[in-house]
C-alpha cells in the first residue's frame, strides 16, 4: 500500500500577496482584475515551497486568486455574471453567486493560474469542479438543469484535454455539492463524470463538508481513479462505506482543515489504521478534509506538517 | 418613539492616522488614549447636532466586532486572519481554554461617554452565539457548551454595566439568522446573558433570512429586536405582520450599504409602515446597521434625515419631540 501526503486545494495567501490584491482589486464586488503574472507566480511559488517544507508530496497551487472558491470556475466561463454574496456551505465564508444569463462556453483557459504553477512544479494536481458549479449557481437561462450541467461538463472536459496535452498527471474534481445530489440525478451524473474521467491523467474525486453514503454505490461507476472522503465530518458513515465497497485508491480527509485545534498523532494513526484495515487499498492519499484557507496561515502550515508526520508514522 | 443608532460610526480620518502611528510605535499609549477620547467627543457632537435620542460612542476603539471582545476574555487566542470573501479578512479567534471573565469590555467606554453627554446611552456588545460562531473551538466538546460559557462571561459584564449606571444594553447577534437550525442555542444563551440584568435589553440582527427564525425569535428574552429593513426595501415587515410581532421594534430604516442619502419623505413613509405593526412608544428608529463603512459626512446627513423624518411624524401624530 502506497501512502502519499497531499492537500485538498486552497491555501492562505502570502501576507504580501494579500496586501497586493487588496491594492489592485479593492474590497468591493468587482474583483477579477488582471493580476500581474509575476506577482502571481511569486505567490504560487511560495505556497508550493511551503508545502514542500512541510513534507507534502503531491501539491496544489493554493488557488490563490479563487475569490469565490469553486465558483471561481464560473467566473472564468462565458455565460455567467457574478452577483450578490451567498454563504459557502456551512462556513462563515461568502462567494458571489454566479448567474447563468447565456449559454455556457469556455472561451479561454479556466486554470490560467494552474498553468503558472505547472511551470514551477510538475508534481501537482489541477483542481476543477462541475456539478457543484452548476448547483450553486442561479440558472436564469437554461430550461433544463441537465442542459446547463452538460454545458459546464463540456467546458471542463475541454480544460481537462488541454491539461493532458500540457503533460499534467493529476486532475482533482472537487464536488462538495454532490453529497446532496438526488438519487435520481446520479444516473445522469454517471454519464457526465464518465466524460470527465476519460483521460490518461489520474482522476481524483474530492468530497468534503459531509459524509458520502448517499452517492454510493453509484459513484463507483463514475470512472474516478481515487475517491476522496471527509473523515472529519463523516467518520462513522464513511468508515461503513470503506467496509462495504471495494475501491483501489482513496483520499482520506483525516485532519480538520476548519479548526485550529491540532489533532494528536496517535489519534490520527488510530483512525488511519482503522480505515485502511477495513478496505483493500493499493494507494492511499492522506490530507486535511478541506482546503486550508479556512485557517490562519500559521495553523495551515502546522496542519500540513501533521499530514506529513502521519504519513511518516503509518508508511 | 425614539431615534437611536446601532453602534459604529465612521472614525475621523485623523484618528485612523493616529491608530496607524500608534501601531508603528510612533505615538505612545497616553497620546493614543487622548485621541480616542477626543474622537468620542467629536462623534457625540455629530449625534447631538443630528438630534439622535439614544447614542453610543461610535465604537472608536473597536476595530471589529469579534476579536475586540475575544482579546479581552480569558480562553481566546488569535493566531491570525482568515478570509471571509473576496479580499476581506478578519482575525478569527480560537477558543483554547475555559472562557472566563478577565477584564471589562465596555464599562470604561460607557463611563467616559456618560461623562461627556447627557443623552440616553445604549451599550452594544456582540452576543455569545455570534462570537462563538465566528471563532474556532479547540476546547469545548460542543458548540453549545462554548456558547453558554461565553454567555456567562457576558452576563457578568452586563451586571457590572448596570451597576455603573447602564440602562440599555444591545446584544449584537448577526450570526443567528445564518443558522436557524441552532436558534435554540442562541435563545438559551440570551437567557444566560440577561439573567439578573436589570436593564432594557435589545438584540440587533442584520443579514440573513428573517423568515427562517420566525416565530422562534419572538420567544427570546429581550425587550426589543432590531432588524435591518431598508436593505431589502422593507419587504421583511410582512414577516413581522404575519407572526403578530409584539416586542418593541428596532426599526432599521436607513441603508448603510448605499451612499445615497434617503429623502425625509421616504423615511417618513417607512416609519408609518412600522407604525402599522407596533405602537409609537414601542418604536426605536435607527439605521440598518453600524454606519462605519460610510464616509463621515454621509453618515451624518443620514442621521439628520432620520431624525427630521421622525420629528415630522411625531408632529403629525401629536407626540412630543
Amino acid at each position: 500500500m502506497d501512502v502519499i501526503a497531499t492537500v485538498v486545494g486552497n491555501y492562505p495567501r502570502p501576507e504580501w500577496f494579500r496586501e497586493y490584491l487588496r491594492k489592485v482589486e479593492g474590497l468591493q464586488k468587482d474583483l477579477d482584475v488582471e493580476v500581474e503574472r509575476d506577482a502571481l507566480k511569486k505567490a504560487i511559488a511560495e505556497v508550493i515551497d511551503e508545502q514542500k517544507r512541510a513534507g507534502i508530496e503531491l501539491y496544489t497551487d493554493g488557488q490563490l486568486i479563487w475569490h469565490d472558491f469553486l465558483l471561481t470556475i464560473a467566473s472564468r466561463l462565458e455565460g455567467f455574471e457574478m452577483n450578490g454574496l451567498v454563504r459557502y456551505f456551512d462556513n462563515n465564508l461568502y462567494y458571489r453567486i454566479p448567474i447563468v444569463k447565456d449559454k455556457v462556453r469556455r472561451k479561454r483557459k479556466i486554470l490560467y493560474d494552474f498553468e503558472i504553477a505547472f511551470e514551477i512544479e510538475k508534481n501537482i494536481k489541477a483542481v476543477l469542479s462541475c456539478y457543484t458549479v452548476a448547483k450553486l449557481s442561479r440558472n436564469e437561462f437554461y430550461s433544463k438543469f441537465e442542459d446547463f450541467l452538460w454545458d459546464i461538463c463540456e467546458a471542463v472536459k475541454e480544460e481537462i484535454k488541454e491539461l493532458e496535452v500540457m503533460g499534467v498527471k493529476y486532475v482533482q474534481i472537487d464536488e462538495p455539492a454532490l453529497l446532496y445530489a438526488e438519487k435520481s440525478e446520479l444516473e445522469v451524473l454517471k454519464d457526465v463524470y464518465r466524460e470527465l474521467t476519460n483521460t490518461k491523467m489520474e482522476t481524483i474525486l474530492m468530497t468534503y463538508f459531509d459524509s458520502a453514503e448517499r452517492i454510493f454505490p453509484e459513484v463507483l461507476d463514475f470512472g474516478f481513479d481515487v475517491i476522496g472522503l471527509d473523515f472529519v465530518e463523516g467518520y462513522e458513515e464513511n468508515l461503513k462505506i470503506v467496509e462495504e465497497y471495494d475501491f483501489e485508491a482513496i483520499n482520506l480527509g483525516l485532519i480538520d482543515g476548519r479548526n485550529t485545534k491540532m489533532e494528536s498523532l496517535e489519534e490520527l494513526k488510530g483512525k488511519f489504521e482503522e480505515i485502511t484495515s477495513k478496505g483493500n487499498f493499493k494507494r492511499v492519499y492522506i490530507s486535511p478534509n478541506t482546503g486550508l484557507e479556512f485557517l490562519p496561515s500559521i495553523k495551515a502550515f502546522e496542519k500540513m506538517q501533521l499530514v506529513a508526520k502521519l504519513r511518516e508514522v503509518v508508511a | 418613539m425614539k431615534t437611536t443608532v446601532v453602534g459604529s460610526y465612521p472614525k475621523p480620518k485623523w484618528l485612523l492616522r493616529m491608530i496607524k502611528l500608534h501601531r508603528e510605535g510612533k505615538v505612545d499609549d497616553k497620546v493614543m488614549d487622548e485621541a480616542y477620547k477626543d474622537a468620542v467627543k467629536a462623534v457625540v457632537k455629530d449625534h447631538e447636532i443630528a438630534g439622535v435620542d439614544i447614542i453610543w460612542d461610535g465604537e472608536m476603539r473597536r476595530e471589529e466586532m469579534t476579536s475586540y471582545f475575544a482579546e479581552r476574555i480569558e480562553g481566546f487566542k488569535i493566531y491570525g486572519e482568515v478570509r471571509v470573501w473576496g479580499n476581506a479578512y478578519y482575525p478569527k479567534p480560537s477558543i483554547v481554554g475555559e472562557l472566563r471573565y478577565k477584564e471589562e469590555l465596555a464599562i470604561n467606554d460607557f463611563l467616559y461617554l456618560r461623562s461627556v453627554t447627557d443623552k440616553e446611552i445604549k451599550v452594544p456588545i456582540t452576543g455569545a452565539y455570534t462570537i462563538v460562531d465566528w471563532s474556532f473551538n479547540e476546547y469545548y466538546p460542543s458548540k453549545d457548551e462554548a456558547v453558554y460559557a461565553l454567555a456567562e462571561v457576558l452576563n457578568k459584564e452586563f451586571r457590572e454595566l448596570v451597576k455603573v449606571g447602564a440602562k440599555y444594553i444591545q446584544i449584537d447577534e448577526p450570526a443567528i439568522p445564518t443558522h436557524p437550525e441552532e436558534i435554540e442555542i442562541a435563545k438559551n444563551a440570551v437567557e444566560i446573558m440577561v439573567k439578573g440584568v436589570n436593564a432594557y435589553i435589545g438584540m440587533h440582527m442584520c443579514y440573513g433570512d428573517y423568515r427562517a427564525i420566525f416565530p422562534d425569535i419572538l420567544d427570546f428574552k429581550v425587550d426589543q429586536i432590531d432588524f435591518e429593513f431598508a436593505n431589502r426595501n422593507f419587504e421583511d415587515l410582512a414577516i413581522l405582520k404575519e407572526f403578530d410581532y409584539d416586542k418593541d421594534l428596532g426599526f432599521g430604516c436607513i441603508d448603510v450599504h448605499s451612499k445615497r442619502v434617503e429623502s425625509v419623505e421616504d423615511v417618513k413613509k417607512a416609519i408609518y409602515m412600522a407604525l402599522e405593526i407596533v405602537e409609537p412608544d414601542q418604536l426605536y428608529i435607527d439605521p440598518d446597521c453600524g454606519l462605519k463603512l460610510l464616509p463621515r459626512n454621509i453618515a451624518f446627513e443620514k442621521l439628520k434625515v432620520m431624525v427630521q423624518a421622525t420629528n415630522e411624524v411625531r408632529r403629525e401624530l401629536g407626540i412630543a419631540e
